[in-house]
């Protein structure tokens, strides 16, 4: 069991959840973060602290799309344990629809 | 410790989370722990000696996910695969303990947003530590 970044993480990548999580199981995209499943002990702390509601328990429904996402970028994203700043235009993304298709990039981030 | 044991428990339950809060929550339950049949012989075996550390370390990761504090970074999965003697029903036996403790320490939604958090996690070190769909349990029987 574990939790998932999904959608709204997109393009707003605030990242308040990287400075709580106990286990250090965030990875990092250019343009957004994921949750290594095997390494989440579903604590659910990183929960409540995004700003955008990005992060989902996975027993909520319609998740298995975000599932695989967060599984296989995990397996080749680096580690992020360190919070910086998000983009300037954050805000402007936040609450906007349907990121994946239009933003989403596989490449990996700087990690640290 | 036992004279401060006794006062947590006589004290009037929390309602809200505090670092203080943690630490009876961590020295109470603990106590029972190092007293239980089952659990105490296995923690005793992992634990040998001053458990000063390891109490430390608890009210560290209770701060970390009651109170955001972020002080406990580590790999608690990987702590319970070295247990010698591990097995599914403990898990059980430790949340029994943890409800009773929290029940004597916290008022009821408090008590139980501290178990529930607890049985969340139990659930994923089981899923890591025992569920192996291909192979029987325990290990080496046919």
């Amino acid at each position: 069991m574990t939790f998932v970044v999904t959608d709204n993480c997109i393009k707003c990548k605030y990242m308040d959840c990287v400075e709580v999580c106990p286990v250090d199981c965030f990875y990092e995209g250019q343009n957004m973060l994921v949750i290594h499943p095997d390494e989440c002990i579903d604590c659910g702390v990183c929960e409540p602290e995004c700003p955008a509601e990005a992060i989902l328990p996975d027993t909520a429904p319609g998740l298995e799309n975000w599932l695989r996402l967060n599984a296989e970028f995990a397996a080749t994203w680096p580690n992020i344990t360190n919070r910086r700043d998000p983009p300037s235009d954050a805000k402007e993304f936040d609450g906007v629809a349907g990121k994946l298709e239009r933003y989403f990039s596989p490449e990996p981030g700087e990690g640290g | 410790m036992t004279r401060q044991i006794d006062d947590a428990t006589r004290r009037p339950r929390r309602a809200t989370v505090t670092e203080d809060g943690i630490r009876d929550l961590v020295d109470v339950f603990y106590a029972k722990i190092r007293r239980d049949p089952e659990l105490g012989p296995i923690f005793a075996r992992a634990i040998p000696g001053d458990w000063g550390p390891h109490l430390a370390t608890m009210r560290d990761f209770w701060s970390s996910l009651a109170l955001t504090s972020g002080r406990y970074k580590g790999n608690p999965l990987a702590v319970h695969r070295r247990i010698i003697g591990m097995e599914p029903a403990l898990f059980d036996r430790w949340l029994a303990l943890f409800d009773e403790t929290c029940g004597e320490l916290f008022t009821a939604d408090l008590a139980a947003a501290f178990v529930d958090k607890a049985t969340r996690i139990a659930e994923s070190f089981k899923l890591g530590l025992f569920f192996r769909p291909h192979q029987t349990w325990p290990p080496g029987t046919p």
